[in-house]
């Protein structure tokens, strides 16, 4: 029998649609699948489809899944479709199937022997590594014109969970982090909230020159962090182990 | 009184001596509370802590941790800021520390200050200096972040008090594990000092939490608790007389972290050990696995040593070694164990003992469901049963498990020339390289999350 493949946006609103289609296909949920952005190999018998992203849809879906598997499933979704991974959009859909199959859908993250679900409790912990890596590495340079400027690039979409945390931080501060991978900035004005822009062709020679002290403060904390090391304790192993060296081209301490 | 804070000196050169000068305290932590801002100033709190970056020792650096000041009147034996060492001596305004920590904080370089002291002309004056700038920092700059803040062995009560109101966490060094360490070590300490300051914050911290259930708004006592230090190495003390310290203090202190600091010998004192083999890094690795045996997985240090097995075993990690003498437990049937149980097999850690007691419910579990769930089967197998079998046929027998455990080799958070390892030429041939993951260091090598 033939198999529907359901060719979605890569966002949270076109995956969210993606299911909703495929419920109101009214099939056998193992022959439909989900599949996020363009389709590679074409495959024999099997039914291809276009989905729309739609917002009613998609806000449906979200409502089911925040009152059936409650809350934490819902963050933990967002979080694995946050990652870069061509099997998020199936596994999230396969564990909505089984979580509304489920007597209490709430313990949906509890079976882990599941493997859609594991897959999705992997994704979603990747993201909130990627998140807590980027809260502790992500630095500011405050420029000319007061704004605090930080340049990231991030594995997977983390600015989405990096900014409220940053304006509960920072409230009376203007601030934009820029996503360099994916030309995404979060813009916070002071004491008002953040937004999301997208700018494709960003070029950062545009941006305005540090401010006067910004240089010193650099130089101060380089200088910080190498007076803070215990000589007689060395190990660099352990220093990169904690701290991949692919932060360190964004962290001031490190220099060009 | 007034002290000279050598204004002709820049603040780099100060921050330079005073880091220096800070270095060997090891509680960088900015973790234990959770605090929203409120908008109006600068600075949250999260309940794990943030480590914003690492030093070439690969420690954490979460905090700008600084001296206040590194003048001292006190002459320890195995402090560099020592009366009679001759170092530059530097001192901080609190105006400078304010400002160092608001344009770090803001830049996302700290989670906040870590503010200790050398002991400028009394207890009571430093003490003063450092509520002083903790009090300017919260008022005048609006700072919301983390502080960490020293309590000084002997100085009044009430500025004792005052600070516990402006900090997260304090500490009070306890130096060395038994009185006779410190007499004879730090001369002008006294253990009774030492401790009134520790009853005082962790008596305040009790009457706190009772004020604030009658009074919502009632402001916070040092929120993240209390915690301490001791040096390991210096003084001739086993490690069962350190774990029963540690357990007294978590116990009747009602501490929440006491960390072990491997001696560094820095002033070459004649009456201080000689250490060739640079600072005891694998004993102070084996004490903080012991120190979280004690306070997440229902162990008692007695279960761990005893006076006729006072040290660690240098092959074996704490749990392993004791899963190993109660063979008469095991296999613990992964489906049914309590979660007590659960977390005394090896292999198995909290996070994936409470994965299995949760999984478990949507059936029975397999093998391969545990290595999902993050057990780590080469050392749990010879411990456990899924469904009434092992994993492989072995046997239940101490010689055979532990030359099995071994050839797995154990995550170490430094490697063979981390010094500790020369005298095991014996064991050349097991290399101790796998590196650590993030959370084994960070939690169990240094317990800074």
């Amino acid at each position: 029998m033939e198999e529907n493949y359901l060719i979605c946006e890569d966002s949270l609103e076109g995956i969210f649609t993606g299911i909703y289609e495929a419920y109101a296909l009214r099939r056998e949920h193992e022959r439909i699948h989900i599949q996020v952005g363009e389709e590679e190999n074409l495959r024999l018998f099997a039914a291809y489809m276009e989905i729309q992203p739609d917002q009613g849809k998609a806000a449906k879906v979200a409502e089911t899944i925040n009152r059936r598997l409650g809350g934490e499933a819902y963050l933990d979704i967002c979080r694995a479709l946050a990652c870069e991974d061509g099997q998020k959009g199936e596994a999230v859909y396969k564990m909505v199937v089984c979580g509304l199959r489920m007597k209490d859908g709430r313990e949906i993250m509890g079976n882990l022997a599941n493997s859609y679900v594991h897959k999705v409790f992997e994704l979603a912990r990747f993201t909130r590594n990627e998140v807590h890596h980027w809260k502790e590495f992500l630095r500011f340079q405050e420029l000319e014109n007061g704004i605090l400027f930080s340049r990231i690039g991030p594995k997977c979409n983390v600015l989405t969970f990096l900014a409220p945390h940053f304006a509960d931080r920072l409230p009376l501060l203007d601030f934009i982090i820029y996503d360099e991978k994916r030309g995404i900035f979060a813009v916070h004005p002071k004491s008002k909230e953040w937004y999301l822009v997208t700018a494709r062709d960003f070029e950062e020679e545009k941006i305005a020159p540090y401010s006067e002290g910004e240089l010193e403060y650099q130089e101060l904390f380089a200088f910080f962090c190498h007076k803070i090391a215990i000589k007689e304790r060395k190990n660099l192993k352990l220093q990169r182990n904690m701290m991949p060296l692919r932060f360190q081209e964004y962290m001031v301490e490190f220099g060009q | 009184m007034y002290y000279k804070a050598a204004e002709e000196m820049g603040i780099k050169e100060k921050l330079g001596i005073l880091t220096d000068a800070a270095k060997y305290d090891v509680a960088c932590t900015s973790s234990g509370v959770d605090r929203r801002g409120d908008g109006k100033g600068m600075g949250n709190t999260e309940l794990g802590g943030i480590c914003h970056s690492f030093s070439s020792d690969g420690r954490c650096i979460s905090l700008l941790k600084i001296l206040f000041t590194n003048e001292c009147i006190y002459d320890c034996k195995y402090c560099i800021n020592r009366k009679s060492n001759d170092v530059p001596r530097a001192s901080f305004t609190p105006d400078e520390v304010c400002e160092l920590t608001m344009g770090f904080y803001k830049r996302n370089y700290i989670e906040g200050l870590f503010l200790s002291s050398g002991i400028l002309y009394n207890p009571d004056f430093t003490m003063e200096l450092i509520c002083q700038t903790i009090y300017k920092l919260r008022r005048e700059h609006g700072f919301q972040g983390y502080i960490h803040v020293k309590a000084i062995p002997g100085a009044d009560p009430m500025l004792i008090q005052k600070a516990g109101f402006f900090a997260d966490r304090m500490s009070v060094n306890l130096e060395l594990p038994t009185a006779d360490g410190l007499r004879q070590l730090a001369p002008n300490k006294h253990r009774k000092n030492i401790l009134a300051p520790m009853r005082q914050i962790q008596n305040g911290i009790e009457a706190n939490k009772n004020e604030l259930v009658l009074y919502k708004k009632a402001p916070y006592f040092v929120p993240a608790g209390q915690s301490t230090q001791m040096i390991i190495g210096a003084t001739p003390e086993n490690d069962y007389q350190l774990m029963m310290v540690a357990e007294n203090l978590y116990q009747k202190f009602g501490l929440k972290r006491v960390f072990y600091s491997a001696f560094v010998n820095v002033n070459e004192d004649k009456e201080l050990p000689a250490l060739p083999g640079g600072p005891p890094l694998l004993r102070e690795h084996r004490l903080y696995q012991a120190d979280w045996l004690l306070r997440y997985y229902g162990f008692q240090a007695q279960e761990l040593l005893s006076e006729e097995r006072p040290n660690f075993n240098v092959l074996l990690d704490p749990k392993a070694d004791w899963a190993l003498r109660h063979l008469e437990v095991f296999p613990v049937e992964v489906n049914r164990a309590e979660y007590q149980l659960l977390l005394r097999i090896p292999g198995i850690g909290v996070k994936s003992a409470q994965r299995i007691v949760r999984a478990r419910k949507n059936g029975a579990l397999r093998f391969e469901d545990l290595k999902k769930i993050g057990v780590v089967l080469k050392r749990a197998l010879y411990f456990i049963t899924c469904g009434g079998r092992m994993m492989y046929r072995t046997k239940i027998e101490e010689d055979y498990i532990t030359r099995n455990l071994l050839s797995v080799k154990e995550k170490l958070p430094f490697d063979k020339d981390g010094m500790t390892y020369r005298q095991m030429s014996l064991f050349d041939d097991m290399s101790f390289r796998m590196p650590p993951e993030r959370e084994d260091c960070a939690k169990a090598a240094f317990g800074q999350l």
